[in-house]
């Protein structure tokens, strides 16, 4: 009995100590017996929870609710183990295991049952935060923007995130898993060589590398690898993080095209410099000799063909100039949406009936510090070109103008942000279209696709040479038969024009001749008259005057014996900017025919026939001015 | 006769401005470079200096300034091929620091020597 004593004694030790709570109950849902670990977590003692029904010590809902059914089930013989939370007095709200075991007597009827109720609340928190830590990772995963995918160590893919699908163009990660990473590379071999870099190094980051896409692109790929080993040493997985670089690629390339334009302009820049000093010669001597030579002689006439070669020869090297940007632009606060309305309308005058051009140009005002008459050219050959590349099949050239806010474009642009707003200006047109291997050249001087002796070459380079000098950027998109796209970035200027200077209440004079040596003398003799006298006599002729005309001169005089400028150009211009300055005509006495036109015009205020005196224009000028 | 002095580095186009000039009788001095020009100067035969303004060793501008300097009542006319100093051509600088007459390159010898025999007319009556 002794020892039976004592070896319950044992078993009641043992039962007290265990870490769960240990209880005997019956069919009437009373404790018939508990354990000390019970009490404890109850703070009780013993004799209060035995004879003590589930729902007194539970509460009466949750024994209805958790606990009734399980034990019900247990008794018809089944052991029941569940997870719940209940409350204890002791320590709140803890997660709980309970097993319930059926306890039968000898006739095997269960009259009792033993719960076992383990406290599981530490490991569960730990079992919850470890699923929240892991859905935080895949979350960071899918959501990172570098392509991330794991493989085995035979490169068949296992797991691929949301940026990898993105640069693939793959509809969903079922349909690349299980396929090789090695079918994504277009140069067979090459995965080969990446994989055994990695067998060596474990970790490696690979240069540039071309993958070919779910819809075959290929996309210039910048990947790192790190391979894992087991304990064994053998290689167990391998992760691979993929970006994509095309974007780094083309603003590479974009830098690249830039830098060799700044070259080239520097070396032209120099060439052109050079080459003024040899035409220089040329046109001192040319006409030392024309001065020798007796007028209208055959040499002369040879001579003369010289002087019009060198001033063919100086457009070239001045359009060289504008392109290295070293020729001064003469810049004035000037609303970009004006200029491009003068041109659009200039422009629409000449186009083949096959072309259609297309405007949208907000009302809102944006300016830009431009020399007019170069942003007039700018927009004047963008067009040109566009309408060139669709003189056979016809097309639309579509011109719009938007004004984005600065930082928007940055991304866009080489160079840095330097105003808050930019004027975009897009030119688009349903032509040819260039080769891509084309497109980064287009810029460069002498570059044309165009037959030998269509154009110099030098438009694009030119206008390169503007917009750079206006701090602004010119970019083109283009696809082969499909069409060209031509950006332009201006910067808005904010300031106001400097008026610190004395205000100018000169007379201005436009004067247009292809003489420049009357115009040489005809400013000889005004100089101290206190007029300004602005005379145009070169070959761009028709930009310069319809620049200087919209400055709303105080006269125009118009000498007819300019080959470039038409009677019929002078009048369009007048009207089309609406400008009733008063003009001065002075033709040759057997011109009148062919001004008839301009005179009944009603611009022509007085009309003076050569050869005319200094003191008849001086007088002219003095009647129209009054 | 009044004495012009041409600062030209390109030896041609130097030798085409001499000739010009020599046949409307001026006297010419030479220089091939801004350097030469202002160590060789010589005030009192030189009424009149056409320059051009990018130059080995140094440049036209240097001479424009050093000869106002030594010389006060001297005519200067400044010729270029282009070239650009900040937002302003060379030529604009010149003009600034006290050229009486600009012309770029490839201009009229006719005109200039229009505009030397006006300069040297007017220093004349003055």
């Amino acid at each position: 009995m002794r020892f039976l004593a004592k070896e319950k004694d044992i078993s009641d030790q043992i039962i007290n100590n265990s870490r769960s709570m240990i209880s005997i109950i019956d069919r009437n849902y009373i404790y018939e017996k508990v354990n000390t670990t019970f009490c404890d977590a109850h703070q009780v003692v013993i004799d209060s929870i035995v004879g003590k029904s589930l729902g007194d010590v539970w509460g009466h809902e949750t024994f209805q609710n958790m606990i009734k059914s399980n034990i019900d089930l247990c008794f018809s013989g089944k052991t029941v183990k569940y997870e719940a939370s209940f409350n204890t007095p002791q320590l709140g709200k803890r997660y709980f295991e309970v097993v319930f075991r059926p306890l039968s007597v000898e006739t095997g009827e269960i009259t009792h049952l033993l719960a076992e109720t383990f406290d599981i609340n530490d490991l569960r928190l730990s079992k919850q935060a470890a699923i929240e830590k892991e859905e935080e990772f895949r979350k960071f995963e899918t959501n990172l923007p570098i392509g991330f995918l794991r493989c085995d160590p035979e490169g068949k893919i296992l797991h691929a995130n949301k940026a990898f699908l993105k640069i693939m163009e793959c509809h969903d990660e079922v349909s690349i898993t299980n396929m090789s990473l090695r079918s994504f590379y277009p140069e067979e071999g090459f995965f080969e060589m990446q994989y055994d870099q990695l067998l060596e190094c474990n970790t490696k980051t690979f240069g540039r590398v071309s993958l070919k896409n779910c819809r075959g692109k290929e996309i210039p790929c910048r990947i790192s690898g790190f391979l894992a080993v087991d304990e064994s040493g053998a290689p167990s997985f391998v992760d691979f993080a993929v970006e994509d670089s095309s974007r780094e690629l083309m603003l590479e390339n974009r830098l690249l095209q830039a830098q060799k334009l700044e070259t080239i302009g520097a070396l032209a820049g120099g060439i052109a410099h050079d080459f003024n000093n040899i035409l220089a010669t040329i046109s001192g001597y040319s006409e030392m000799l024309q001065d020798d030579l007796l007028k209208h002689s055959a040499l002369s006439e040879k001579v003369s063909k010289i002087q019009g070669a060198v001033l063919k020869a100086q457009s070239i090297t001045n359009q060289i100039l504008t392109f290295s940007r070293q020729v001064e632009q003469e810049k004035i606060l000037i609303s970009v949406s004006e200029v491009l309305k003068e041109t659009i309308g200039f422009v629409k005058s000449a186009i083949p009936s096959n072309i259609m051009v297309k405007s949208r140009i907000p009302k809102k005002n944006a300016n830009v510090f431009a020399d007019p008459t170069q942003l007039f050219r700018v927009f004047l050959n963008l067009m040109t070109n566009a309408i060139q590349s669709m003189e056979e099949e016809g097309g639309t050239l579509s011109v719009n103008l938007a004004v984005v806010e600065g930082k928007f474009v940055q991304h866009e642009l080489n160079k840095g942000i330097v105003a808050d707003e930019y004027v975009l200006l897009t030119f688009k047109d349903t032509g040819k279209g260039m080769e891509p291997s084309l497109i980064g050249r287009i810029f460069e001087p002498f570059f044309t696709t165009r037959e030998v002796g269509e154009g110099t070459g030098l438009g694009l380079s030119v206008i390169h040479g503007i917009i750079t000098e206006m701090e602004g950027e010119i970019l083109v998109s283009s696809k082969k038969e499909k069409g060209s796209v031509f950006y332009v970035y201006l910067p808005v200027s904010k300031a106001y024009p400097d008026l610190s200077g004395k205000e100018d209440k000169r007379k201005k004079i436009l004067f247009i001749t292809g003489n420049k040596y009357e115009s040489r003398i005809l400013s000889l003799a005004l100089e101290n008259t206190g007029y300004e006298l602005i005379y145009i006599s070169d070959r761009r002729h028709l930009i310069k005057v319809m620049a200087y005309i919209n400055e709303r001169p105080d006269l125009v005089i118009y000498m007819s014996d300019s080959k470039q400028i038409q009677p019929e150009d002078l009048v369009g211009i007048f009207h089309r900017l609406n400008i009733n300055t008063p003009c001065i005509l002075i033709t040759d006495p057997n011109q009148e025919l062919l001004e008839e036109k301009l005179l009944n015009s009603g611009i022509i205020k007085q009309h003076l026939i050569k050869p005319v005196s200094l003191k008849e224009i001086r007088n002219a000028i003095q009647i129209s001015l009054k | 006769m009044p004495g012009v002095l041409i600062v030209e580095d390109d030896k041609e186009l130097r030798e085409m401005l001499k000739i010009s000039l020599i046949r409307r009788k001026f006297t010419v001095l030479e220089a091939a470079n801004g350097k030469d020009a202002i160590i060789h100067f010589k005030p009192s035969i030189t009424d009149l200096v056409v320059t051009d303004l990018i130059m080995p060793e140094e440049d036209g501008l240097k001479v424009i300034m050093k000869l106002r300097e030594l010389k006060p009542s001297i005519r200067i006319i400044a010729i270029s091929g282009g070239g650009k100093a900040g937002p302003g051509s060379y030529l604009n600088l010149a003009k600034a620091l006290g050229a009486d007459a600009i012309y770029s390159k490839p201009f009229s010898i006719n005109d200039l020597i229009a505009k030397i025999e006006e300069l040297l007319n007017n220093e004349q009556h003055t």
